[in-house]
């Protein structure tokens, strides 16, 4: 294997700032992001995660899908996909699963979204490995782990003297050949590496099985859950696989006299009150506790059953339950489920 | 003269362009647009079933579904039936011959109507929740010996409010067809049932004997209509309903449409009511 000093590191990643859009985690008024970089003095190194995950970098939080011009009669409509490589820097391995979760339902469920996956396919993944789990993290509980390479495109492990350096696709080859980087080889093979790549791995929780949920699609805990659920929807921004959007359009100034605006898509959530309305005012999600319901049933029921994944939409990064201002914990959801069917 | 820089034919949330070159009341704040599809458009909704929808954009505003009201054998042009009742339908009311709409279609599933043949059919529809159950009685009409008794129950809260009134004499006329209407709330010169859809079916009572249902209205009457098709011995496998929901995509990726694990724009918005009744959530 190889790997690479962190000074060596540090030169090769302000070469990809001059040459392409290098996005890591970013310290932006107090607040840890994934956000463009200029060079690798702004990249923070030691955090647990990011505030938000890597799924701003394929599906923004507002996006443009075009633009609309009325000039006199006429209406001219203009695509607006996305443009440009990118490169993240520092990924963890739960992010990368939540892009995987994505690009199951945007990219492999036909028609494919052309933006989510076209950023996808100009995007490489640089993982950097969690050398210890955050106090809310779970992932080794839903298939993930702190080092799991599995999803990456080039993953890094840190060790003592620097990095060491896994490549996991051609993609991340193709990066590594165009933007050469200072390596030395080292003696140890994979799994002699990894086991020695100390992080604890322990399940924290128990996932219920797939069909319990629907058994408590009923049960009167979900109005109590959600009692104090205020309906803010930070946990859907902050969730690295919620997906739900809403489209509009917005009107944009402009020099030339016409009248333009854009149409565009922006996060939405489904505990939102109106996100279920119909025109007329009918509601079948009227109350809170059946929106949150559908937030959890989502996540371990009914995408697992859209999805050719199979698998929860949920990575186990913890973010809704640091994020959430009222203390709902979706492990505690999980383990309600997991008591009542026993 | 139009412009559309668009290479649109791949890219879902695209609109193609199209020319109303036809509007008209049709009820009460209900209006019917007739819409010209141009360039891509004509290839791309130039065939479509009933039962379909697609999404109109009023261009500035936004964007909603409507449930495709004409059919491909009768019309050139794509009909909608648009009730103003929020912000995008709203603009589209405002909107005349010869200004241009986005339309994004056909999305969704379809009634079987070759299933239904041979069948007696029963068409139930409510407000505006008729104009998606248009294309199913011209389809019909058109193909009339294909089917068997036809019986059509048609309501709305007011006669102001019935949709494709002037239709009414063409779908009275045709061989073994029968055109029940009521309302709930009559006016002086009203002269058919009052009361609501669920009072008249019972009246009417049909027979469930080699037939199917078709229902669309507002969400409480598809529930009480196929409470009294139940009652009336109708199977679940043999009442069809299209239900409605709020979305922005209608290609299953916004989310929002879905009820349990399905989603109303893929997987419906056509369901029986076999299929409803295996769903987690309701639609009421």
């Amino acid at each position: 294997m190889k790997m690479t000093a962190p000074e060596g590191l540090a030169v090769w990643l302000d070469r990809l700032a001059q040459e392409v859009n290098l996005i890591a985690p970013r310290e932006i008024d107090g607040v840890l992001l994934y956000r463009p970089v200029r060079n690798s003095g702004e990249i923070v190194w030691e955090f647990t995660r990011p505030l938000l995950s890597i799924k701003e970098a394929f599906f923004p939080a507002t996006e443009r899908l075009l633009t609309i011009e009325k000039i006199g009669q006429q209406i001219k409509l203009t695509e607006t996909l996305p443009k440009g490589e990118q490169v993240i820097f520092g990924v963890r391995p739960c992010d990368a699963r939540g892009i995987k979760m994505l690009e199951a339902l945007f990219t492999d469920t036909e028609p494919s979204d052309p933006y989510f996956t076209q950023r996808r396919e100009n995007t490489t993944l640089i993982g950097l490995a969690c050398r210890t789990m955050g106090a809310t993290c779970f992932c080794t509980s839903l298939g993930g782990a702190p080092d799991d390479p599995g999803d990456m495109d080039v993953m890094l492990y840190e060790v003592e003297n620097g990095f060491v350096i896994q490549v996991m696709t051609e993609k991340g080859q193709a990066l590594l050949s165009r933007f050469s980087l200072e390596t030395d080889d080292i003696s140890e093979n994979e799994s002699e590496f990894r086991a020695s790549y100390l992080c604890e791995q322990a399940e924290r929780i128990v996932i219920p099985e797939m069909n319990a949920w629907a058994v408590k699609f009923d049960d009167p805990y979900w109005e109590q859950v959600s009692e104090r659920c205020l309906s803010c929807r930070i946990c859907a921004y902050v969730c690295p696989t919620c997906r739900c959007f809403d489209v509009r359009d917005e009107d944009l100034l402009s020099g030339n006299g016409h009248n333009q605006s854009e149409r565009i898509r922006c996060w939405d959530s489904c505990a939102r009150e109106a996100y279920r309305r119909i025109a007329g005012g009918h509601n079948p999600r009227q109350a809170k506790g059946q929106r949150l319901r559908n937030r959890f049933l989502c996540k371990f029921d009914y995408y697992p059953r859209q999805s050719a994944l199979g698998t929860a939409a949920c990575t186990g990064c913890g973010r809704c339950i640091d994020a959430c201002p009222v203390n709902i914990d979706i492990t505690e959801v999980m383990q309600h489920i997991v008591e009542v069917s026993q | 003269m139009i412009l559309s820089e668009c290479k649109n034919g791949h890219n879902p949330l695209v609109p193609y362009l199209g020319k109303l070159v036809k509007v008209r009341d049709l009820a009460s704040e209900i209006k019917l647009f007739s819409v010209e599809m141009l360039d891509g458009g004509r290839e791309a909704l130039g065939s479509y079933f009933p039962g379909q929808f697609a999404f109109l954009s009023a261009f500035g505003v936004g964007e909603a579904p409507f449930g495709i009201a004409s059919t491909p054998r009768r019309s050139s042009t794509l009909d909608f039936a648009v009730n103003r009742l929020g912000s995008v339908t709203n603009e589209l009311h405002l909107l005349g011959e010869g200004d241009f709409v986005g339309v994004r279609g056909p999305l969704g599933n379809w009634f079987p109507m070759d299933e239904f043949k041979g069948k007696n059919l029963i068409v139930l529809g409510g407000g505006i929740g008729g104009a998606p159950l248009r294309p199913v009685i011209q389809t019909v009409l058109d193909n009339r010996q294909n089917y068997g008794h036809f019986t059509i129950l048609w309501a709305a809260r007011h006669p102001s409010l019935l949709v494709f009134t002037d239709e009414y004499d063409e779908w009275r006329s045709a061989p073994d067809t029968r055109l029940h209407l009521t309302v709930d709330q009559p006016d002086a010169v009203w002269d058919h049932n009052v009361g609501l859809i669920t009072e008249l079916l019972e009246k009417v009572s049909p027979s469930p004997e080699d037939a199917v249902s078709i229902t669309c209205g507002p969400p409480v009457m598809i529930y009480y209509v196929n409470k009294v098709l139940d009652k009336l011995g109708f199977k679940p496998e043999q009442n069809y309903v299209t239900l409605e929901a709020r979305m922005h995509c209608g290609v299953g990726k916004c989310g929002r449409c879905n009820l349990g694990e399905k989603l109303v724009c893929v997987d419906g918005p056509v369901f029986s009511m076999a299929d409803v009744g295996k769903l987690s959530e309701s639609f009421l």
